[in-house]
């Protein structure tokens, strides 16, 4: 048994551990690059790195953190969907769209990062995650 | 074995970690002199960063820590349980990212080395995206 919505889920799962990887393929040099002394540096966690690397290579971080965030919610109300049956049809096609919402989120987020676009990608995101958080309401108390 | 245990040891692991970042928070800000009952409004963990002793909050820095990476893992944990993929590699796998990520916050609390710690972090991750792959070719 599996339901369709689980599809796109696993999609992001699988951009959140690509944005892993641009993290730290990016962070690694620029660390190096500014002198940082990895081998025995103690404590503190990556938000000290801010001010101190590049602001473009500190966005892959800040996405990855976004990613981290609110797909938490996505994460749960697909998985209620799909555990009563609720993971095909509307509930399938807001799920690919907030996943593609996402994608272009995080692509724009650790390029230019113009906040006016990625204001309206996230809010765009929320919309149809609100639409599926409702839709879980109503199958959850009315089935 | 069951894919779930992993993912409910992992759930009570991070509330023993709230609990050890508690139980030495509060000395250590009793000790420091913050008085709670007379704190402005609004503050927050983060604000404690200059005030505490490092070794102090790193607790709390695992803490979110585990608040981050490891919603990941439930999802992927939740999908394979729901298509009934628990086989035995990825029982293997998920209890691989439990016991990474246990060593990771200990680690994180006490010694905190960042060399060794992201070495932990990298095994946990390397552990995570196996997970992801099998869900994707499991739902797919």
């Amino acid at each position: 048994m599996t339901s369709p919505i689980l599809q796109p889920v696993v999609v992001l799962l699988a951009w959140t551990m690509f944005i892993w990887f641009w993290m730290y393929v990016t962070r690694i040099p620029a660390m190096q690059k500014a002198k940082i002394d990895i081998a025995n540096l103690t404590g503190g966690t990556g938000g000290n790195l801010d001010g101190v690397l590049p602001d473009n290579i500190q966005w892959k971080a800040h996405n990855y953190n976004h990613l981290m965030a609110e797909p938490t919610i996505f994460y749960a109300t697909t998985v209620i969907l799909a555990i009563i049956g609720f993971g095909d049809g509307l509930n399938l096609y807001l799920a690919w769209a907030y996943v593609g919402f996402r994608i272009a989120h995080s692509l724009v987020q650790v390029t230019i990062n113009r906040v006016m676009i990625r204001f309206m990608l996230f809010a765009l995101s929320s919309l149809t995650l609100i639409a599926l958080v409702v839709h879980a309401v109503i199958a959850v108390f009315h089935g | 074995m069951n894919i779930l245990t992993p993912a409910a040891v992992l759930v009570l692991w991070s509330l023993i970690v709230l609990f050890w970042m508690a139980a030495t928070r509060f000395p250590a800000m009793s000790k420091s002199g913050i008085d709670l009952k007379n704190a402005a409004p609004g503050g927050r963990g983060s604000d404690l960063e200059d005030q505490l002793p490092a070794n102090v909050n790193w607790k709390s820095h695992n803490f979110t820590h585990l608040m981050e990476s490891p919603t990941m893992f439930y999802a992927v944990i939740a999908i394979l349980a729901i298509s009934q993929a628990g086989d035995c590699i990825n029982v293997g796998l998920a209890w691989g990212y439990t016991i990474t990520r246990i060593c990771h916050s200990i680690w994180q609390a006490t010694v905190n080395k960042v060399s060794i710690r992201f070495l932990l972090f990298i095994v946990s991750t390397l552990f995570l995206l196996a997970l992801a792959v099998r869900a994707l070719l499991v739902t797919l």
